[in-house]
C-alpha cells in the first residue's frame, strides 16, 4: 500500500477560511479507522466576541514532541513523515503527548484508555486518495495538493512550516497559509 | 382533526423523532457495497453531488464525487450524514390510522385509501371541491413537483393548492419575474471567480449553502471585494471588507440610498439603462430622497460604510449579487428584491461573464419546485394559472377541459387562515412540516385541530402528521428517481439508490392510486418517473422555465443541463441574458421603484426588541430529518437567544441564563448566547425545533402583499430573564420537544 | 543507526538472567526436578528474560519514562500506600486480567484480545515454572491413584487421577491453545475484512505475531493429538515444530509486538499518577479557565521537555503548556488572525 503515498502532495491550512461547519469533523469520523471518532478539531476561538473558528489536523512535526514524551514508545513517525496514532497494543493512556503537542491536536479517548490522533487520513492517501477532511472542506480552509497548484491558486499567500512557540522552534510537514514574505509563525 | 390522539410524549416514543448514529466501526457492507450511485445530497439548493454506498437495499454510507463540477466532492456536515436517514429507526413501513386513545394503529393500504378517497369526495360533495386543499413541498424532485401540481388540479378538482417554497424564496421569484421576466439566478455560480466585488444580502451562506463559500473565496484569492450585510457577524462576514450591519427589516431603504449615491456620483451605465431597461427614472424618483444620513437613522448602519458599499458597487467592471432569504421574509420582500435588482440593472453589470445576480435558493428542489405548477397561480412552464392561453395549452397537454381548470388558490399561510374561518375543510400534504416552519405556529395548530380530515405522505412522523388521520409511508429522495433542479438552474439527476423499505412505496405511486381511485386514471398513467418527467418536458415548452430540450440521457451525459433548453439540440443556458432579450412582454428589463416602508411590526416601549430568526449550519429547515441524525442534533442541540453583551446587561442576563421572549402571538424560553456578533438592539434565534422549542411561536403572520411570503425575519419582541440557569444542552431534548 | 551496548542495561539483564539460573538450580532442588527434555526451551526462556530486561531498561531510561516510573513507585509507597495498592489491584484485574479498555474499542476486538490474552497468560504461569523446574508432578507414594503438584519443591495440591482436576490441569495447555486459536481466527477476521486495517496493517507489527501464536497453538495441540490418536508415532515431528515456534516467540518477545505484554502494566502507573495529581490539583487553562490536566502532570512534563530539548518558556516566562489543547489551538489561530491582519489581506 505504502508504494501510492504521493510525496509531492503535500496539506495546507489555512484557518481564517474556515467557517466551523464541522463538515471534516463529520467525515473524518466515517473514516473505518477511527470507529466514528472524529480525528479532527474544530472550535470557537472565542464565541463571546468572535465568530472566528479554527481547525486544526495534526502538522506532523519533523521532531514530533508527542513521540518524544510518550513514555511507552507508541506514536512513530513513517518515511513519509507521517506521524502516526499511538500503537494501540503500547499507549497506556497516560496524556503526555495530549498536553505536550504545541497544536493542542492528540486528545485522550477515556473510554479506550488511549490516545488517539489524526494521521493524515493514511488509508486514503496511502492509496494515492486526499484525506477525507480536506476532500469535503467547503470552504478549502483544508487543502490537499500539489505546492504548485497552491501557487496558482493563491498567489498572495505563502506556505509556511515554522512555528515559534516562545523559544521552541518547531517544524512540520504540514503547511499552514500565510501572507506572502511571511517565513514563520509566531505563537506567544 | 381535533387533538392529539394521545399524548405527544407516546407517539414520539414510538415514532421518534429518535437519534441515529452509525455504528462504531460503520455499517456492516459498507466496504464491500453492492453499488455506488451517483446522486445528490437532498439538503439545500446546493444539490452537492454525492456518490451513496448501498449494501443489501440499504444506503450504508457514502463517498465524496469528486467529478461534479459544482461542488467536486466537498460536502457539509449534513451531506456527510445524509446517509443515516436511511436504515432509520424511525421510518415508516407502513400505512397508518389514527385511533382516538391509542395513537396511530397499522393499516392495509386498502383501507387506508379507501378511507382518503371516502372522505375526499365526502367534503368536496357537502362542502365544494375547494374546501379539500393540498400542501406540499420543494424537497421533492421536479416530477412529483408535477405531478402534484396536476392531481390537484385534475383529480382532487380543487383550486387550494400551495407549497412551502411560500416560505422559501417567492419573494425573490415574484421579483426576478416584474424584473427580467423570468424567475431564475441569471448565473451559475463559476461567474462569481473574478467578479471584483460580491455583494451578499441576508444569505447566511457559510451555514445555509456552506459549499457555496469556495466560489466566494475563489473569487476574494483573485481579488474580489467581498460586502456583506446582515444584522449579525456571521462566518462570512467576519473576514470581509464590509459588513453592513443591518437593522432587520430595513433592507430596501439600504438599497435605495445606495441607488440615489450612485445617480448623484454617477455611478451608472447609461447606454444599458437607456437600450434594454424601462422605468429608470420613476426608480430613480422614488429614492431622491434617500440620503447617508436618513439611510444611516432608518438601517442603523454607518453612512460612511453605506457610501464606501455604493462606491465599490457603482464603480466595479464586474460583480455578483446574491441575496436570500434575510431579505426575503419580510412583508416587503418583494420590494428588497427589487432594491437589489435595481443596484444590479443601474450597473448594467449582467448577461456577461462575472456579471451576476442570483438568489440563493434554500430547499433541495427550491428552483424546480417552483416551476412546475404546484403553487396556488400557477401552471407548469412557469405559467400563469389565470392567463387564458397558458390555462388552454395546459389543459390540452392534460386532456381536460379548460373550463375544468381550477383557478388561484390561497398560498400557504392564506390556507391556514381559510381553515379557521371554516372555508377549508380537509387536506392532504407532503414534504411539509407547517407545524414548525409556518410563523405563529399556535395559531397553525389550531387549524390543523379543526380539519374534518387531513391525511398526509411522508418517510418519517413529523409533528405535523401527528395530527393525521391517514398516513401514508411515502419515499425518502434516494428511494425514487428524478430530477431536481439546482439554485444555479442545473437540472440533475437524482437516482434511486434503494427501494422503499417494508410497505412503504414511492410517493408518486402514491399519488397515482389516489388520482385512480379518484377516477383520474387515465390522466396518471405513467410506468415510470421518466415518463412524467417527458410529459413536463413538453408541458413547460414555450414557458419561461423551459425544459423541452432535457432529457435524462442528456442531464446524465453532461453532469446537469442549466435550464431554459428548449430543444433537443440547445446545450442549455448556464448564463441567461447574454443577448440582452429579456424574457418581459417588451424585451427590456423593468426597474420597480421601491418606496421604503416600515416592517409589518415595529418595536415599541412594550415589545422593545427586534426578534430575527435563522438557520444554523447543522440543520435542515423543520428538522424532520436532521433532528434525527445524532451528531446533526449534538452539533447545535438546542436553539439559543444570541443577545448582544449590552444588551443583555441592560436586563442582567447572564450566559446561559434561561430567557423568556415573548411576542404578541406567543412565547418561548431559550438559553442566552451572550456575544458581540449581534446588533445591540437586536436578538437571534433559530428556527429549526418543535413544541415549547419553536421560534415560530413567535413569529409573525404578516406576509408580503405580492408574494405572500410570511415575515419571518423581523418581530418585536420583550426579554423576561428568569434568573436561572439552562438545563446543558445535552438534556435540553430540543429536538423532539413537545 | 549502529548498535552501540548499553552498558547499565546490559549489567541489569546480565544480573537478572544470573539470578534466574540460580533460582532454577535451587527452585528445582538441584535440578533434579528439572526436566532435561525441557533444556532448549530453558536457553530460550533465559535469553528472553535477557532481551527483556535489557529492553525494560534502555526504555527506563528515556526521560518521560521514568518519570513516571519512578512517579509511580513513590506513589505506590507513599502515605496513601492501602489506597493505591488497593486502587493498583483493581486495575490489574481490570485491565490486565480482563483488558475491560478495549471492550468499549470493539466488542469482537475485545473477545478476541481476551481470549488471546487470558491463553497466553495461563500458559505462561503453567510452562515458565514447569520449563524452570520450579513445578513438577509425582506420584503420591503411597496411593497411586493420588497425583500431587509441587512447587519449588514443596508440596501445594493433589488430586485424583481421572477426576475432573486432572483432566483440567493435564490438558490445561491444551484449553489454553483453543483460546489462543479462537482469539487469532477473530482478529484474523478483522484484519482481513476491515479496511481501515488493512490501510494501516504490517505484516511484522500485525499478522507475524497471529501466525505465530497460532503455529505454537496447533503444534502444541498436535503434540495432544499425537499422544491420543498417533501413540505417538509422529512425536518427534511435534515436539521439535513445536519447540522452534515457541522458541521463536520467546526469543522474539523483547523485540517485536509482544513486548507490549510486559509494557501494560505501565498503565496502573498513569491511573495512579492520575489520582494523586487530582488531589493535589488540577491546572486551570487560562484561555477556557477550565481545569485540563493535573498541576502535577504540567509541571512533570516541562522538565520532561525540557529534559529532551523542548523548551515551550514563553517571553513572559509562563509555559506555552500552561494551555489546554484548545487554549493551544486557540493561541495558534489568534497569531495567524494577528499575521493575517496586519497585511489586510485574509485571502489570496
Amino acid at each position: 500500500m505504502t508504494s501510492y503515498y504521493k510525496t509531492e502532495m503535500e496539506f495546507f491550512v489555512d484557518m481564517q477560511r474556515c467557517i466551523g461547519c464541522k463538515a471534516c469533523e463529520a467525515a473524518c469520523a466515517e473514516c473505518e479507522t477511527n470507529g466514528q471518532q472524529s480525528m479532527i478539531h474544530v472550535n470557537y476561538v472565542e464565541r463571546a466576541v468572535t465568530i472566528q473558528t479554527t481547525v486544526q489536523v495534526c502538522m506532523h512535526c519533523d521532531d514530533p514532541v508527542c513521540a518524544n514524551v510518550c513514555p511507552a514508545d507508541a506514536i512513530s513517525k513513517d518515511e513519509f513523515g507521517v506521524v502516526h496514532t499511538a500503537n494501540t497494543a503500547r499507549c497506556i493512556g497516560c496524556s503526555n503527548c495530549v498536553m505536550a503537542c504545541p497544536f493542542g491536536v492528540p486528545f485522550k479517548e477515556e473510554s479506550y484508555d488511549m490516545m488517539m490522533k489524526c494521521n493524515m487520513c493514511y488509508d486514503r492517501t496511502s492509496a494515492g486518495k486526499k484525506p477525507m477532511c480536506a476532500t469535503v472542506c467547503p470552504s478549502q480552509a483544508l487543502y490537499y495538493g500539489t505546492r504548485e497548484e497552491m501557487r496558482r491558486m493563491r498567489p498572495n499567500s505563502v506556505p509556511v512550516n515554522t512555528f515559534q512557540f516562545g523559544k521552541l522552534e518547531v517544524k512540520t510537514k504540514v503547511n499552514i497559509m500565510m501572507p506572502k514574505g511571511a517565513t514563520m509563525l509566531k505563537v506567544d | 382533526m381535533a387533538k392529539l390522539p394521545v399524548d405527544a410524549e407516546k407517539i414520539i416514543a414510538q415514532f421518534g423523532p429518535h437519534l441515529n448514529f452509525a455504528p462504531q466501526e460503520g455499517y456492516i457492507g459498507r466496504d464491500e457495497p453492492d453499488k455506488v450511485v451517483e446522486t445528490h445530497c437532498c439538503f439545500c439548493g446546493m444539490q452537492c453531488g454525492i456518490k451513496l454506498l448501498v449494501k443489501n437495499n440499504k444506503v450504508v454510507g457514502f463517498d465524496p464525487w469528486m467529478e461534479f463540477p459544482f461542488n467536486e466532492g466537498r460536502l457539509c456536515p449534513k451531506g456527510v450524514q445524509r446517509y443515516l436517514q436511511n436504515n432509520h429507526p424511525d421510518r415508516l413501513l407502513e400505512p397508518l390510522q389514527r385511533v382516538e386513545g391509542e395513537g396511530f394503529k397499522p393499516v392495509s393500504w386498502e383501507d387506508s385509501m379507501d378511507k382518503t378517497v371516502a372522505e375526499i369526495q365526502r367534503i368536496q360533495q357537502t362542502y365544494g371541491n375547494d374546501a379539500f386543499a393540498m400542501l406540499s413541498g420543494v424537497s421533492i424532485t421536479n416530477e412529483k413537483s408535477y405531478l402534484v401540481g396536476k392531481f390537484a388540479r385534475v383529480a382532487l378538482k380543487t383550486r387550494n393548492l400551495d407549497y412551502n417554497g411560500r416560505l422559501c424564496m417567492v419573494s425573490a421569484g415574484a421579483g426576478n419575474k416584474k424584473a427580467f421576466g423570468l424567475d431564475r439566478g441569471s448565473n451559475n455560480y463559476s461567474d462569481l471567480a473574478n467578479a471584483e466585488v460580491i455583494l451578499v444580502a441576508g444569505a447566511n451562506v457559510s451555514e445555509t449553502f456552506p459549499t457555496l463559500t469556495y466560489w466566494i473565496w475563489q473569487a476574494r484569492d483573485n481579488g474580489a471585494k467581498l460586502i456583506v450585510v446582515d444584522p449579525r457577524v456571521i462566518p462570512l462576514a467576519r473576514t470581509a471588507d464590509l459588513h453592513l450591519d443591518i437593522r432587520p427589516g430595513t433592507d430596501s431603504a439600504l438599497y435605495g440610498a445606495m441607488l440615489n449615491y450612485m445617480v448623484e456620483k454617477d455611478l451608472l451605465d447609461h447606454d444599458f439603462i437607456n437600450e434594454h431597461t424601462t422605468g429608470f427614472q420613476q426608480t430613480i424618483d422614488a429614492v431622491k430622497d434617500y440620503s447617508l444620513e436618513w439611510a444611516e437613522q432608518v438601517t442603523g448602519i454607518a453612512k460612511e460604510k453605506i457610501a464606501l458599499a455604493a462606491e465599490w458597487w457603482g464603480k466595479a467592471a464586474t460583480s455578483f449579487l446574491l441575496h436570500a432569504r434575510g431579505i426575503e421574509h419580510h412583508s416587503k420582500g418583494v420590494d428588497n428584491v427589487l432594491g437589489c435588482i435595481n443596484l444590479v440593472l443601474a450597473t448594467g453589470r449582467i448577461g456577461k461573464p462575472y456579471c451576476g445576480y442570483a438568489t440563493i435558493t434554500g430547499q433541495g428542489n427550491g428552483q424546480g419546485g417552483r416551476e412546475h405548477g404546484h403553487k396556488c397561480d400557477q401552471l407548469p412552464g412557469n405559467r400563469d394559472i389565470n392567463n387564458p392561453a397558458h390555462r388552454k395549452y395546459i389543459s390540452e397537454v392534460w386532456g381536460i377541459d379548460e373550463k375544468d381548470m381550477p383557478g388561484a388558490g390561497y398560498t400557504a399561510y392564506e390556507l391556514v387562515e381559510a381553515i379557521h374561518r371554516g372555508e377549508v375543510k380537509g387536506l392532504i400534504s407532503l414534504c411539509f412540516n407547517p407545524l414548525v416552519s409556518l410563523p405563529n405556529n399556535n395559531y397553525v395548530r389550531e387549524a390543523l385541530e379543526k380539519l374534518e380530515f387531513y391525511a398526509t405522505i411522508d418517510f418519517f412522523l413529523n409533528e405535523t402528521a401527528r395530527h393525521a388521520d391517514i398516513i401514508f409511508p411515502g419515499s425518502l429522495q434516494e428511494e425514487e428517481e428524478g430530477t431536481v433542479t439546482t439554485a444555479e438552474g442545473r437540472v440533475t439527476r437524482i437516482r434511486q439508490a434503494v427501494t422503499p423499505p417494508g410497505q412503504a412505496r414511492t410517493d408518486t405511486s402514491i399519488i397515482l392510486e389516489l388520482a385512480a381511485r379518484l377516477g383520474a386514471g387515465d390522466k396518471f398513467s405513467y410506468s415510470s418517473s421518466e415518463d412524467i418527467f417527458n410529459e413536463l418536458r413538453v408541458a413547460s415548452k414555450g414557458g419561461t422555465a423551459d425544459y423541452y430540450g432535457i432529457t435524462y440521457e442528456k442531464i446524465e451525459a453532461n453532469m446537469g443541463v442549466f435550464w431554459p433548453c428548449p430543444s433537443l439540440d440547445h446545450p442549455g443556458t448556464p448564463r441567461l441574458w447574454e443577448d440582452r432579450k429579456f424574457a418581459t412582454a417588451d424585451g427590456k428589463a423593468h426597474f420597480n421603484p421601491v418606496v421604503y416602508k416600515d416592517p409589518g411590526e415595529v418595536v415599541d416601549e412594550e415589545y422593545p426588541v427586534v426578534l430575527t430568526t435563522g438557520r444554523v449550519v447543522s440543520q435542515y429547515l423543520s428538522g424532520t430529518q436532521t433532528r434525527r441524525i445524532g451528531k446533526l442534533v449534538n452539533q447545535y442541540p438546542e436553539p439559543l437567544l444570541e443577545i448582544h453583551p449590552e444588551l443583555a446587561a441592560r436586563y442582567g442576563i447572564t450566559q446561559r441564563e434561561l430567557v423568556r421572549v415573548v411576542t404578541r402571538r406567543g412565547e418561548a424560553e431559550f438559553p442566552a448566547n451572550i456575544v458581540e456578533t449581534i446588533r445591540k438592539d437586536t436578538v437571534f434565534v433559530p428556527y429549526h425545533w418543535p413544541g415549547r422549542k419553536s421560534a415560530n411561536q413567535l413569529t409573525t403572520g404578516t406576509l408580503d402583499p405580492i408574494s405572500k411570503i410570511p415575515e419571518f425575519k423581523v418581530c418585536a419582541c420583550k426579554l423576561v430573564p428568569l434568573r436561572k440557569e439552562a438545563p446543558l444542552p445535552q438534556d435540553a431534548h430540543a429536538y423532539d420537544s413537545i | 543507526m549502529r548498535f552501540q551496548l548499553n552498558k547499565k542495561a546490559f549489567f541489569i539483564a546480565l544480573c537478572c538472567c544470573i539470578v534466574t539460573v540460580m533460582l532454577v538450580f535451587y527452585g528445582s532442588r538441584k535440578l533434579q526436578n528439572f526436566d532435561a527434555a525441557l533444556i532448549a526451551y530453558l536457553f530460550g526462556t533465559v535469553f528472553a528474560l535477557f532481551g527483556i530486561i535489557y529492553r525494560y531498561c534502555i526504555w527506563l531510561q528515556r526521560p518521560p519514562t521514568w518519570m513516571y516510573f519512578r512517579r509511580g513507585w513513590q506513589l505506590l509507597f507513599s502515605k496513601s500506600f492501602v489506597e493505591y495498592a488497593g486502587l493498583s489491584v483493581q486495575k490489574l484485574v481490570r485491565n490486565i486480567a480482563f483488558q475491560r479498555f478495549i471492550y468499549p474499542r470493539g466488542k469482537t476486538r475485545w473477545w478476541g484480545h481476551f481470549m488471546l490474552a487470558t491463553g497466553c497468560m495461563l500458559a505462561f504461569c503453567v510452562t515458565i515454572p514447569l520449563t524452570l523446574g520450579w513445578i513438577h508432578f509425582t506420584m503420591n507414594p503411597t496411593d497411586t491413584s493420588l497425583y500431587e503438584a509441587h512447587l519449588f519443591g514443596f508440596k501445594v495440591m493433589e488430586f485424583k487421577l481421572g477426576s475432573w482436576m486432572a483432566f483440567f490441569i493435564f490438558h490445561i495447555l491444551n484449553w489454553c491453545s483453543w483460546l489462543v486459536i479462537a482469539g487469532c481466527l477473530l482478529f484474523m477476521r478483522r484484519r482481513l475484512t476491515h479496511a481501515g486495517l488493512i490501510a494501516s496493517q504490517t505484516f511484522e507489527g500485525d499478522w507475524l505475531p497471529l501466525v505465530l501464536l497460532m503455529a505454537i497453538s496447533v503444534t502444541g495441540l498436535g503434540l495432544t493429538y499425537d499422544y491420543e490418536f498417533l501413540k505417538g508415532k509422529t512425536y518427534e515431528f511435534m515436539a521439535v515444530t513445536h519447540a522452534v515456534t515457541v522458541i521463536l516467540f520467546l526469543i522474539w518477545i523483547p523485540f517485536g509486538k509482544f513486548f507490549h505484554i510486559i509494557q501494560r502494566p505501565a498503565q496502573i502507573g498513569a491511573h495512579l499518577y492520575r489520582k494523586e495529581g487530582e488531589k493535589r490539583g488540577m491546572a486551570i487553562c487560562p484561555h477556557t479557565h477550565k481545569a485540563f490536566a493535573t498541576q502535577m502532570h504540567v509541571d512533570d512534563l516541562k522538565i520532561v521537555t525540557k529534559e529532551l530539548g523542548f523548551d515551550f518558556t514563553l517571553e513572559d516566562g509562563t509555559s506555552h503548556l500552561d494551555l489546554s489543547p484548545e487554549g493551544k489551538r486557540a493561541a495558534l489561530a489568534k497569531a495567524h488572525l494577528k499575521a493575517r491582519e496586519a497585511t489586510g489581506k485574509f485571502f489570496g
